[in-house]
């Protein structure tokens, strides 16, 4: 049975601001795709601010602590301090032994920036940007943490600068073989990648070696333009952070010249800046604004770019971003606010990524590990792991170009389930709800489910809270039927009025378990439930 | 795959008519020789990735090249005695003695210089071309997902059903492979343990006609479709059976093939299973420091060589090794000189192997040639397409029709003779044990024949396909037992001849291909 409003009307191409109503259904929808996991109270919060507001405050990027050390190995930095700006022992062991405490203390770190993320866009954008720039961690954390840092203050900042910044930084030069690009060796890895992945795209091959937007003759000259950096200070006892340096006697100081698709230029020597005149040739090209707004567009709004799509949306966006000189921000503002995005077409549209569907449990019922440092640490670790085993290792992409579910067509965002990934989705679901949850040093890491309950409109209701349960993981209603098995869950077959009599004796008897553990343990089974159901998969 | 009449099909490759060659009748040698299984649905394929770029000149060392192989990368390479030899011209790497065991009982083929034109060094983009069987980076099709979906039209929909209870593909492990990607979906599952029973809860949302409507039905399609194939694999594995003893419990690749072996022989109608190995990107510490034989390398190939082994002998033990064949794939081989860390840097083209009673066993084409001086970051050259293998494999195995197969793949296709006689049966055990083996071949300028003989006078010559003798090769008397003769072919034009050995004890005839 499909209820008639859920039968789509054609969509909506314009980008003007939205003025619909403005219900928990929509403001669900802009949490679900600008965050991890929204909690009930955040979607209400942000019905009663309106749209304009709530997208004002998304686009507020937080400032972020640091990582601190939790593993005595990391000789140099003690447990509790931060180890960013710490040299390595001069002994090589002991260097590993720290760097794998600080590779541990910095998984852990970007997995509770996710977990313990606030009404803001930043973290969905840290991830965009990982999956855009997808270099890997290095062997020196400080360079891995240096870049996740770079991206994160970009996170919706200059674009072309962003591109500048990252060409230079020492963990994409060692990734992309920048750092071993001189005169004498010229390497073609980056030169390529900027050009086909990072900035203007690859078009259909139209002659050969010219792949429409820039040429092999492209790729070699940007070589010679990209020599002369060294990466230094990889686990220095001496140096506090890896550095890239300028050498111009590694430098090609030939004249480049461009194929006629940036206008045949021809590059002078530009010594430690010529990079940087390279990309702004580069970013002359109205194509580096369609490329990255279609990009932003597969990963916010959803994969399938028809050609009309193309023509007036991403037109759009991307006319935006020229006219801003290539500034994130506006483009997103312009986006998260238009009557395109929240054509109910597009709701749901998406399969959930193995973060989504982590943080989409742990986030939307506030639940945070809360034991100690080391505990909580590992346990955060252990998320990681979880993810990666579904298919999605954090600041570790599978290749240069990403995770394969943001650019393989036709299939998308359904390559994130298989019949092991859907396996472990649901293992995971049961681990966290009914069963004994993520053992640690002898904790357990559980969902909150009395602080979830608690939180909800009106928890003593049985109906409002598969309601709201449904507001929050899943992207559309559900049918009267799954409802109905959901709230005999969590009456246990009684009569709702049974939950209300439950609730209410918990409530007045808030430290006794005898009450506290049944509501506990009928909410973790419809938290189960709906996490392995087909809705809550998809955002 | 449907189901064909192999021979009607094949014939012999190339050859138009048939006819009678020096009193032998050459169909009817063709009849005997491709006496498969009776039936091309039985069949199984086994892959296995050896993800990384597996260094082929220290898997399968040209030692007719050795003495400007030791200038190029004398710091990795084995020690001319320690290598295990498989003919006057080509060895294995020491720890290599299961395959070495496999060849010399007709179970293996090295296929050489297997590459692609203009090869790509990036493992991203190479491991696409290898998984799709295309160069055209738009294809997002795997080459067997491509052939899947022409058999099993409306995947993943329609399926499983009472014809097709059980999956079409296996990729064990928690990935499924890309040579097996659909337009639709992925035809194989995903599975790390075929005991480990399937429960998931199962939901039916109709699609709405959004795109939302459109995951409901595939995740709903694939919760069914999971359960479903979980129970069957689960009903396989527990009627199934291993009998080999050789399965290493510390060796996950044969931990793997045992598993493979168990769904098999308990009826499990699955078609491919792929296996992955990660770790040939040896760029350093590809061998030991302190022995030159151990190492990173050598511990994957003993890996590969001691699994395939053991699973082939377990093969063998359930009587059901005529239904299996099995390839090794890689994204590229190494560059032929060895860099300062111990290791190999990318490159290009490298062997794959072929394995199973019924492949056409023994060496098809010749080794790489090494010069004594090479360019900068030079690799193997390519001298036989994969498309071109693969292809093979849907014609021979599967026994897919030249016309559809043409059509899958971006290139002209040329077929190679990937399957031989199936050594299994008392008539073919017979008719094994008698036959003979040429390789390399195809070949460039050199080649060997393997034959059995007794006390008797022998007689070998090369026959062009009108019958006449362009060469003798040998003609006196010889001793009882195997006997490998090589001989040179260089001053022949390329193209199709016959090897014939003439003998009291009977006569017999193999095809041979003469290359640029």
């Amino acid at each position: 049975m499909i209820p008639d409003q859920s039968i789509e009307e054609p969509i909506s191409l314009s980008m003007v601001p939205y003025t619909g109503t403005w219900t928990k259904a929509e403001a669900a929808h802009l949490l679900r795709r600008t965050m991890f996991g929204a909690t009930n109270q955040q979607i209400l919060d942000a019905v009663a601010n309106g749209m304009a507001t709530t997208v004002t405050s998304l686009l507020q990027i937080p400032a972020v602590s640091d990582p601190i050390t939790y593993d005595p190995n990391d000789t140099i930095s003690t447990v509790g301090t931060t180890w960013i700006n710490s040299v390595y022992p001069t002994n090589v062991t002991a260097a590993q032994l720290t760097e794998n405490a600080r590779i541990k203390s910095l998984g852990a770190w970007m997995m509770k920036r996710i977990n313990t993320e606030q009404l803001n866009i930043s973290e969905k954008m840290c991830l965009f940007w990982q999956n855009h720039f997808a270099a890997t961690a290095t062997l020196d954390s400080r360079a891995t943490y240096n870049y996740h840092m770079l991206l994160r203050s970009y996170a919706l900042g200059n674009f072309k600068q962003l591109v500048k910044d990252v060409t230079i930084d020492p963990c994409m030069l060692l990734f992309l073989n920048g750092a071993s690009n001189n005169v004498f060796s010229p390497n073609e890895n980056y030169a390529r990648e900027i050009l086909e992945l990072f900035t203007i795209g690859k078009g259909p091959q139209i002659g050969p070696g010219d792949y429409t937007y820039y040429t092999e003759e492209d790729v070699a000259a940007g070589a010679k333009i990209f020599t002369g950096f060294l990466v230094e200070g990889l686990r220095s006892d001496t140096l506090t952070s890896p550095v890239s340096t300028f050498y111009p006697i590694l430098h090609d100081a030939t004249t480049k010249q461009l194929s006629a698709h940036f206008g045949s230029v021809t590059i002078p020597d530009g010594g430690a800046s010529e990079y940087s005149n390279y990309i702004d040739i580069i970013f002359q090209q109205p194509q580096v604004a369609t490329y990255i707004c279609t990009k932003l567009y597969r990963y916010f709004v959803n994969y399938d770019l028809t050609p009309t799509v193309q023509s007036t949306v991403i037109a759009e966006l991307a006319a935006t971003l020229i006219a801003n000189n290539y500034d994130i921000l506006p483009v997103m503002q312009e986006l998260l606010s238009s009557e395109h995005f929240y054509d109910v077409a597009l709701r749901g549209s998406m399969i959930r990524g193995p973060l989504e569907v982590i943080y989409g449990m742990f986030n939307a019922t506030s639940s945070t590990p809360n034991f100690n440092l080391a505990t909580d640490s590992d346990m955060y670790l252990s998320i990681y792991w979880f993810a990666e085993n579904m298919g999605q290792a954090y600041a570790t992409p599978p290749s240069v170009a990403g995770w394969i579910e943001y650019y393989q067509a036709p299939a998308f965002s359904k390559l994130w389930v298989n019949s092991t990934h859907i396996k472990s989705r649901f293992d995971i679901a049961s681990y966290i709800t009914v069963f004994t949850g993520i053992p640690v040093n002898g904790d357990n890491l559980k969902l909150d489910a009395l602080t979830f309950v608690d939180g909800l409109s009106l928890p003593s209701d049985a109906i409002t809270v598969i309601d709201d349960m449904c507001d929050v993981f899943c992207p559309k209603p559900i049918s009267a039927a799954q409802k109905l098995t959901l709230k005999l869950i969590l009456t246990n077959g009684q009569p709702d009025f049974e939950w209300n009599i439950q609730y209410t004796d918990y409530l007045a008897n808030p430290g006794n378990t005898s009450f506290s553990n049944p509501v506990k343990q009928r909410v973790e089974l419809v938290l189960m439930r709906i996490f392995q159901i087909p809705q809550f998969q998809t955002i | 795959m449907k189901r064909r009449n192999f021979v009607k099909n094949i014939s012999l490759a190339s050859l138009a008519t048939p006819f009678v060659l020096k009193g032998i009748n050459y169909e009817a040698v063709s009849k005997k020789l491709f006496n498969y299984s009776k039936s091309a649905e039985d069949r199984v394929l086994v892959l296995i990735r050896l993800n990384g770029g597996n260094d082929g000149l220290n898997t399968v060392i040209p030692v007719d090249q050795y003495a400007n192989l030791v200038i190029q990368r004398s710091n990795i390479i084995i020690p001319e005695p320690s290598i295990l030899a498989i003919s006057p011209e080509v060895g294995f790497h020491p720890v290599m003695t299961g395959m070495q065991n496999m060849f010399n009982a007709g179970q293996l083929t090295v296929v050489q210089n297997v590459g692609y034109p203009e090869q790509n060094r990036s493992h991203f983009r190479s491991m696409d071309i290898w998984s799709t069987g295309m160069l055209d980076q738009n294809e997002t099709r795997g080459w067997l997902g491509r052939q899947f979906d022409n058999d099993y039209p409306n995947y993943p929909a329609d399926y499983p059903n009472a014809t097709y209870p059980d999956p079409f593909a296996i990729s064990m492990g928690y990935e499924v492979s890309s040579t097996c990607q659909g337009l639709m979906a992925n035809f194989s599952q995903a599975l790390e343990d075929p005991f480990a029973t399937v429960n998931l809860l199962a939901s039916n949302v109709a699609n709405d006609g959004t795109y939302y409507g459109s995951h409901m039905e595939y995740l709903s399609t694939l919760i069914d479709q999971t359960n479903a194939y979980g129970s069957q694999i689960n009903t396989a594995a527990n009627a199934g059976n291993t009998l080999s003893t050789l399965y290493d419990i510390n060796n996950p690749v044969a931990m793997h093939l045992k598993s493979v072996a168990q769904m098999i022989s308990g009826g499990l109608k699955t078609k491919v299973y792929i296996l992955n190995i990660n770790g040939f990107d040896t760029h350093d510490a590809q061998v030991s420091t302190t022995d030159v034989m151990a190492g990173t390398h050598a511990d994957l190939i003993k890996m590969l060589s001691d699994a395939i082994n053991a699973f082939q002998d377990d093969l063998n033990l359930l009587g059901i090794s005529n239904r299996v064949a099995g390839m090794t794939f890689s994204e590229f081989g190494r560059q032929i000189a060895s860099n300062a860390s111990l290791g190999t840097d990318h490159g290009d083209a490298a062997p794959l192997f072929l394995f199973g009673t019924c492949i056409n066993a023994g060496i098809i084409g010749p080794n790489p040639s090494i010069g004594n001086a090479i360019n900068d970051q030079e690799g193997v050259g390519m001298q036989i397409d994969f498309r071109d293998i693969y292809a093979s494999v849907l014609k021979d195995w599967f026994e897919v029709p030249v016309a559809d197969i043409q059509p899958l793949f971006e290139q002209t296709v040329t077929y190679y003779q990937v399957l031989g006689a199936c050594n299994v049966g008392i008539e073919e055990e017979e008719f094994a044990k008698n036959k003979i083996l040429l390789f390399p071949n195809p070949a460039v300028s050199n080649t060997s024949i393997r034959f059995e003989a007794q006390n008797e006078w022998v007689k070998i010559d090369i026959l062009d396909f009108n019958g006449r003798s362009v060469k003798t090769v040998y003609d006196s008397n010889i001793n009882q037992g195997t006997h490998t003769i090589s001989f040179e072919i260089g001053e022949l034009s390329p193209g199709n001849y016959f090897v014939t050995i003439q003998k009291t004890s009977g006569d017999q005839t193999a095809k041979l291909v003469k290359l640029k």
